[in-house]
């Protein structure tokens, strides 16, 4: 396996167990942030305090669109065609977009669980396999 | 202390792509016809407030009220340029309101000038490439356009409220019939219902006719003190309130470009605007029934939809039925909206966008809105979301 990098760094971590998004929490109104933020924008939270923290894996997809034309080129991507992207509600009250891949576009569901995961978006000039987040059905119906 | 804030020109560049004429020369177009409108002369002006753009002009420092002072008239006129991306132009409006309302100044102009690139529209130069930027994270990620954001929106409201792919098209074509009479808009041939859905999809369920494309433009409004406006004659608009907000913790709406949400219960979507709206209603005393005529941003057709059901003209879902029965049609029910033809009948020019707007509310309230009058308006309202969570709103009455 050829070995791989972030798209960009401090976003995630892929290890043995998958990939775990890297957020960030308020030690004093336990607001969870993604990314990670130096400080709480909880207007009632007095103290700000943060501390690093891992989103959860499983959640359900709260809404979702095909994009049917290529983004602008700051997007990277090999062979690219029309791909999913969705807001994921990872519980805890955070939602998360990101694409979705695994399932065909007519299978895609308002409320379908599904678990964050790592995918390749192209393979650099160096042979670094460049890595995102991305969703793919799973996960628990508690999220 | 704060005293009354008319609104005595209104002028603007028609809507279009322009690539013989530089930005400056689109303002200057504006500021003249809105000059004329007022029967005043850059004599006259003692503050410019510039809603500046990124893309262009502003001596590279986004100093447009400068770069025109400097053009037509060297005489101490008090410049301001404020940002805000889609909303700068209600910023703007805000601040030359307030520069009246504060007793200091007597003749302000607010202008907005746009030539936009092409396309999805690119993220600025000047931003750092790491994590703590979203919009880098927004493209390297998962390649989000703005208009996925939309459709995400439009997609969650088939589920809540049984919206019909059928009923954003309808939307686009009402825009489209409204622009027909709007010499300013850009596109103002009449569509179909089939058409719109026969246009490519962008991003499901939006397709391209239901998506607003971006223009070159250019609007501007002169606001004046009462006692101007008396001795001017002329046709003065009475500003009944005007605000502008950012956003509030816990907002549920996808925020372009974040790529997550904190999300609460019980705050409203797009609070940004939202609240804008509640506090110049508040302001101007008036409640949303008491709307004639609303300009809002219909970046997309969703937004025609969920707006006015935000801002309490329409109860959550009912836009749809007052839409399919042809009651949002000019003159046909009890409130207008984008009589304009709206944002999908410009496309948008961003910092021009939101004064265009109130261009359009003032020759609505004076009855001189010729091919697409709203019968008897006499308050009107705009709405205007920016980049950032701003938002902002004006409402002028007869």
């Amino acid at each position: 396996m050829p070995a791989a990098v972030s798209v960009v760094a401090g976003l995630f971590e892929e290890g043995p167990g998958g990939l775990r998004l890297l957020a960030t929490r308020c030690t004093s109104c336990d607001t969870l942030y993604f990314p990670r933020r130096p400080t709480c924008r909880n207007p009632a939270c007095e103290t700000k305090a943060v501390e690093d923290a891992q989103l959860p894996r499983d959640g359900t997809i709260h809404s979702f669109t095909i994009q049917r034309y290529q983004p602008p080129a700051m997007f990277r991507i090999d062979d690219w065609k029309p791909y999913a992207i969705g807001v994921v509600d990872l519980g805890a009250g955070v939602q998360v977009m990101g694409i979705l891949e695994g399932v065909a576009f007519d299978e895609l569901a308002i409320g379908m669980p599904v678990r964050v995961t790592g995918r390749t978006l192209y393979r650099d000039p160096e042979g670094l396999d460049v890595r995102t987040f991305a969703f793919v059905p799973g996960g628990s119906e508690a999220a | 202390m704060s005293r009354p804030v008319f609104l005595l020109g209104a002028g603007a560049h028609p809507w279009g792509k322009w690539p013989d004429a530089p930005q400056v020369q689109l303002a200057l177009h504006a500021l003249r016809a809105a000059l004329g409108d007022a029967g005043l002369g850059w004599r006259d002006v003692q503050g410019l407030v510039a809603a500046s753009s990124r893309f262009e002009g502003g001596m590279g420092w986004g100093l447009h009220a400068n770069e025109i002072v400097q053009l037509v008239a060297e005489q101490g006129i008090a410049c301001v340029n404020v940002g805000g991306a889609c909303a700068a132009g209600a910023i703007a409006f805000s601040t030359a309101h307030a520069m009246i309302a504060s007793g200091q100044y007597d003749v302000v102009a607010a202008v907005g000038a746009e030539r936009m690139p092409k396309g999805f529209i690119p993220r600025p130069p000047g931003s750092q490439d790491d994590i703590g930027d979203e919009d880098y994270l927004r493209w390297v990620t998962m390649g989000a356009t703005n208009p996925a954001y939309w459709a995400i929106e439009a997609r969650r409201r088939m589920h809540d409220h049984g919206t019909r792919p059928e009923t954003f098209a309808r939307a686009a074509v009402l825009m489209r019939s409204n622009a027909a009479g709007n010499p300013y808009a850009r596109f103002r041939q009449p569509s179909t219902v089939a058409e719109v859905l026969a246009s490519p999809l962008v991003a499901d369920p939006l397709h391209l006719l239901e998506i607003c494309p971006v223009s070159d433009g250019a609007a501007a409004v002169i606001l004046v003190s009462h006692e101007i406006a008396r001795r001017c004659g002329g046709r003065p608009v009475e500003v009944a309130g005007c605000a502008i907000a950012s956003g509030a913790f816990g907002d549920p709406a996808r925020r372009i470009p974040t790529i997550s949400a904190t999300v609460r219960p019980g705050v409203t979507h797009t609070s940004e605007v939202a609240g804008a709206v509640e506090r110049a209603m508040s302001i101007a005393g008036i409640g949303p029934a008491d709307v004639d005529v609303l300009e809002m941003a219909d970046n997309t057709a969703w937004h025609l939809l969920a707006w006015p059901e935000l801002f309490g003209m329409h109860a959550p879902g009912e836009s749809d039925h007052l839409l399919e029965t042809g009651k949002l049609a000019i003159g046909a029910g009890r409130l207008a909206i984008n009589p304009s033809g709206g944002f999908l009948s410009f496309g948008e020019a961003t910092t021009a966008q939101a004064l265009m707007q109130v261009c359009e509310i003032a020759w609505q309230i004076r009855g001189e809105a010729t091919g697409r009058q709203v019968p008897d308006a006499r308050v009107g309202m705009t709405a205007v979301l920016g980049l950032g969570a701003n938002g902002g709103s004006v409402i002028l009455k007869r």
